[in-house]
């Protein structure tokens, strides 16, 4: 195209810009789809609000036009791209509120989720496959390796189900209110979440170690008489991150799966229960505008896994689709 | 390396100091909260607008109404009206109200006030679903005096009282009504009660915080101020999750306690059970008599006989509810019991269908007529078990040898949403009240619920007689006789239980009480024993 | 580490599951949908996994459901084989920009989680088993596109394939002979990922209540009403909810071991 040196840097910005690019266009395809599905097979949004008396038959013309739904479906898809880009998702069917407003309020509780779930995925992911990979043979690392089929088999409702029984078990009963109410909300619904995700991270930390284990510079390490101990590890454990990061990516579109569900089991207020709601009732604006935000988070993380993992190792660089 | 440890440490510090701090700050304030959960999360707070009885249970504490009903004896006492007149035609109602009362807003309440307040509820743009029922025939409201108002109705309505002293008839700072409009005063709700309305955010939560200036509490509340100082409201809207809650300390009341849990739960010492009567409508079925083959008055007495009433009621609810004998629950004014409903009979059931023309298929286990077996479509709420009572009006009428579809509606729209589309045969709704004129809205041919279908002029008078006699009680009554065995006669309806709502507190709250339609608790009341 | 055990209890495992689909009212004098005994009884000679909340007989309720969830499992990725596999194949078989356009659309659609997709989908269309079963299935289309197409491609650049051509075969008889087994034995093991994870789908929808009528007898919608009387009763929660993971866990071992079987690119 432009006549750039072929210099690594250069690459790496036209493969960095590449990403972005075919991002934007996803989330496109994304937004599009997911607005037309809605709205062809849901047909008339007016009519569940007509038949609960909300809106009268003679209002019912008029308040089409006010929310534009009287337009042919392509005029308002182009209202409703150009209000995205406004960040305007609508306004909810039933309460009238701005449907960007309602997910506003809800996010912080899903993201604490998400993010702690992560975070423990992440850390019981790296302690089970190191110690599936490391001491390979021992009770440990047979016990490592079952934990970590058990994680990813187990559906997260059940897993959850599991951790209200395990835990009431455990301390007879549910623990009564010890003042750390908000800690103690989070850590059961994270854990479980977080087991469930660290299923699929320590089989990739297990072989990715098992892999590097093997290389000429650890063996040459510790024949060196480096010890065993935080540093060799750390080299052992570097080439293993990169297909973490991008699988990292990838549970992000579990999470959201499993977010809904743990929310669910655990009645916590969030984005899945509010999504869960808004289909059972019919109030679209709301399910399409979580829908598009999940959908635009996955696809941003994503490519934003891939510039990552291109970063951490830059022989990733040419590699489109896996 | 030197460097990099100060650091880690500094920061251990830090988050040690922060700790304390956050403790420190816990231990400060001795403020008195109870944390209550609600069981629904409806689709819009504002008492005047909606018609959730779940809204009440908040609400009825941030306003007062211009009578109060005393839940021991039905009695109306004076609230923020102090006496009234009704006329010897039972026309018109004066009432003459407190000159001594603010709105939490400092407004000053006074007649003009109330007026608002029935123009915001009247005002055909608002589309209230339930006050402006409740309002009944209600022609004019006239402000005489700063302090004086009368409200005219075009006939008598018995029921005129026991509307005005409920929440829905709350009176609302005006100044707040007309500066928020229809859609965002459910946010900022101004009223005169012992509690102040402070936040709400739909599904997740609703503060309300103590009114100390609260000075006119009516006689039928044991105290005069309120004693906590911060009730949190949060939602609980899958019945699995309401024990957990309570057992894992998050919430320190909530009703509609699923009947096992109450069972469990009031056997420790930490909680303690209420088991309040709703009067009002029992959970029951409508028969869609417009529909095929429920068209058909012995069909639909053979689908009542088909049912062990008493055992889906012992199953589901324990001990806890009653088996309802009619459209009306035992402990609701007007209820009579000489109307009993079919026994359970399932071969007089069967045969009923055989001499209707079908015939048993053994080999199908199904009753067939032209080889087309009977289909039947029961939809029910979310609500009070009602898919477990649908599970198993299901199971029976299965058995019996029907074809039976059930479909549970998430929500009060999507359930007249299915009334709406007319595919049903059975349907489960059921309101709450003290009076019995809200059969009315049922059982009356153009009447707002009437989800049976069901259009009789005799029936239409007996309902409008009803009420009109306002103020006899025993003619009253001799119209309700009339009306229950007609339709226990017709067959409109299959009665299931009388609704018990299973309150669970725990041990160390004092002073739980509810008022006369049995949802609403009266916050000002409650205490917490140390 | 797939041992021999693994591979063995699974397909047990699964005959068991499938047997109960088939020989359901022989299994169990009881129906599934009534009332036989005491609500929430403990398992007994009588009821030989307890009775439920309404007083339905569990061993029952397992079998039945055992019907119910797998076909509706197979239903689901049958829909996106089909559809999917088609789309692949075209898309193999048209012209590079058709192609590429096509997998990219597909690509785009993968970036909504598979969940979320299939939610949408019974938000517009209601709930209700049948559009759970619909949803789920379309929303395994893009994936199975992306699975189909590489077959299709990788079995078409086959070495031998130009040397059948070379020798004078006819297409018919080298799609016969090479194409279909080779593709198929590859096609079959990814389809049974495709059910594990559709039979995964179609629980969690139910699960939370995506399915219409409570009283069917669908492991998923078991697991929910399970929830109910959790800490006193677990072992409606504990039974549904074992017997969806077991099941899952052996699709997918199976599924593992059949591609193993069928890599055409194994070294022994």
């Amino acid at each position: 195209m432009v006549p750039f040196p072929d210099r690594p840097q250069y690459r790496a910005i036209v493969a960095v810009s590449q990403r972005i690019l075919d991002g934007l266009l996803t989330a496109w395809v994304t937004v599009t789809f997911t607005f037309f599905a809605l709205r062809i097979a849901a047909g008339d949004p007016l009519a569940s609000l007509l038949s609960q008396g909300l809106i009268t038959h003679e209002n019912v013309e008029q308040i089409r036009i006010q929310l534009g739904l009287d337009q042919p479906l392509l005029t308002q898809y182009m209202q409703f791209l150009s209000s995205l880009l406004h960040g305007d998702l609508g306004k909810s069917l039933y309460t009238k509120r701005s449907v960007s407003q309602i997910i506003f309020e809800q996010l912080p509780s899903t993201i604490e989720l998400a993010l702690s779930a992560l975070l423990i995925g992440l850390i019981l992911g790296i302690i089970i496959g190191t110690t599936a990979a490391w001491k390979r043979g021992s009770l440990g690392a047979i016990l490592a390796e079952s934990l970590s089929g058990l994680a990813t088999a187990l559906p997260v409702a059940f897993t959850g189900i599991l951790g209200i029984l395990f835990v009431s078990w455990l301390i007879g009963g549910l623990p009564g209110n010890i003042g750390l109410s908000s800690v103690k909300n989070l850590l059961l619904p994270a854990s479980v979440l977080g087991f469930a995700s660290a299923g699929p991270i320590a089989r990739v930390i297990q072989s990715g170690l098992e892999e590097s284990i093997q290389k000429p510079y650890i063996l040459a390490a510790r024949a060196r008489g480096i010890s065993g101990g935080l540093r060799l590890f750390w080299h052992a454990l570097r080439p293993a991150l990169p297909p973490v990061i991008s699988l990292t990516a990838l549970q992000a579109a579990f999470l959201f799966g499993g977010t809904v569900i743990t929310e669910v089991v655990f009645s916590r207020p969030g984005l899945g229960r509010l999504l869960i709601s808004s289909i059972l009732q019919g109030d679209f604006p709301i399910a399409q505008g979580i829908v598009i935000l999940a959908a635009l988070l996955y696809t941003f993380s994503h490519h934003l896994a891939d510039i990552l993992a291109m970063v951490i190792d830059p022989r990733l660089e040419n590699e489109h689709e896996k | 390396m030197k460097p990099k440890s100060s650091k880690h440490i500094l920061f251990i510090l830090l988050l040690l100091i922060s700790c304390m701090i956050a403790s420190c700050k816990n231990t400060d304030q001795q403020k008195q909260v109870i944390t209550y959960g609600l069981t629904l999360a409806p689709s819009g707070i504002d008492p005047h607008i909606n018609a959730s009885a779940e809204l009440g249970i908040p609400l009825s504490s941030v306003y007062d109404t211009l009578v109060f009903q005393n839940p021991e004896n039905g009695e109306f006492v004076p609230g923020l009206a102090e006496r009234w007149t009704i006329s010897d035609d039972g026309f018109t109602y004066t009432f003459s109200l407190r000159d001594d009362v603010t709105f939490h807003d400092g407004t000053a309440f006074d007649a003009q006030a109330v007026k608002t307040n029935i123009e915001y509820i009247l005002d055909p743009d608002h589309v209230s679903q339930k006050a402006s029922l409740m309002l009944g025939p209600l022609e004019d409201v006239k402000v005489i005096d700063s302090h004086t108002i009368s409200f005219r109705l075009s006939e008598p309505f018995a029921p005129l009282l026991d509307s005005l002293a409920q929440v829905y008839l709350g009176i609302a700072s005006p100044t707040a009504l007309e500066k928020w409009g229809p859609s965002e005063y459910q946010f900022h709700q101004v009223g005169t009660g012992p509690y102040r309305f402070i936040e709400y955010i739909p599904n997740d939560h609703l503060t309300l915080e103590r009114n100390p200036d609260y000075a006119w509490a009516p006689e039928i509340y044991k105290n005069d101020q309120a004693q906590i100082d911060e009730i949190r409201f949060r939602f609980f809207e899958d019945p699995a999750t309401r024990s957990l809650a309570l057992e894992s300390g998050e919430i320190d009341i909530i009703g509609e306690v699923p009947p096992y849990d109450a069972a469990r739960l009031a056997e420790s010492e930490n909680f303690q059970l209420y088991p309040v009567a709703i009067p009002g409508q029992p959970l029951q079925f409508f028969f869609n008599t417009q529909n095929p083959p429920t068209d058909n008055v012995q069909v639909r007495l053979a689908l009542i006989q088909a049912i062990d009433r008493a055992f889906i009621t012992e199953t589901i609810f324990g001990i806890y509810s009653p088996v309802a004998e009619g459209p009306l629950s035992a402990s609701t004014l007007g209820y009579s019991s000489n109307y009993p409903y079919p026994d359970y009979d399932f071969d007089q059931a069967r045969s009923t269908f055989q001499n209707l023309g079908w015939e048993y298929d053994e080999g199908r286990g199904q009753l067939l007529k032209e080889g087309q077996p009977l289909q039947i479509q029961i939809v029910v709420p979310t609500w009070g078990s009602n898919p477990e009572v649908g599970q198993l009006l299901e199971a029976a009428w299965e058995k019996l040898g029907l074809e039976v579809s059930l479909e549970v509606a998430p929500g009060f729209g999507p359930l007249k949403q299915a009334h709406d589309s007319g595919n049903y045969h059975a349907i489960g709704i059921n309101f709450f009240g003290t009076d019995p004129d809200q059969l009315r809205s049922f059982f009356r041919s153009d009447g707002f619920y009437n989800w049976s279908g069901y259009q009789d002029p005799v029936l239409d008078s007996l309902l409008d007689q009803a009420v009109q006699a306002s103020l006899d009680l025993n003619k009253r009554q001799a119209y309700y006789d009339q009306i229950f065995e007609l339709i226990r006669n017709e067959a409109l309806i299959l009665p299931i239980r009388d609704y018990v709502n299973l309150v669970i507190a725990r041990s160390n709250i004092k002073g739980l009480r509810f008022s006369s339609q049995g949802w609403f608790p009266f916050l000002i009341d409650l205490s917490i024993e140390p | 580490m797939r041992s021999r055990v693994i591979v063995y209890s699974s397909l047990l495992w699964l005959s068991a599951v499938v047997m109960a689909s088939i020989l359901a009212p022989l299994l169990t004098r009881f129906d599934p949908l009534q009332p036989v005994g005491p609500p929430l009884a403990t398992p007994n000679g009588q009821w030989v996994l307890g009775t439920d909340a309404l007083g339905r007989d569990t061993w029952t309720r397992l079998i039945y459901g055992a019907r119910l969830s797998l076909s509706a499992a197979i239903s689901s990725a049958l829909l996106s084989i089909t559809i999917g596999g088609f789309v692949g194949v075209i898309s193999a078989s048209s012209p590079h920009w058709v192609d590429r356009l096509i997998m990219w659309f597909s690509n785009a659609l993968l970036s909504i989680p598979g969940l979320l997709l299939a939610m949408i989908l019974v938000a517009g269309l209601g709930p209700g088993l049948a559009t759970v079963i619909m949803a789920i299935g379309i929303s395994g289309v893009p994936g199975f596109v992306r699975i189909s197409r590489s077959i299709f491609m990788q079995t078409r650049s086959q070495r031998y394939m130009e040397t059948s051509r070379a020798l004078g075969g006819d297409s018919l008889w080298i799609i016969r002979y090479h194409l279909l087994p080779n593709a198929l034995s590859q096609l079959l093991s990814f389809s049974t990922v495709q059910i594990a994870w559709a039979f995964l789908g179609l629980t969690t929808l139910t699960f939370l209540g995506l399915a219409g009528d409570p009283s069917t007898p669908e492991w998923g919608a078991m697991l929910n009403a399970g929830r109910l009387h959790l800490i006193e009763f677990p072992h409606l929660a504990i039974l549904s909810g074992g017997a969806i993971t077991l099941t899952i866990m052996s699709i997918h071992n199976l599924g593992i071991w059949l591609s193993r079987r069928t890599d055409p690119t194994r070294r022994l």
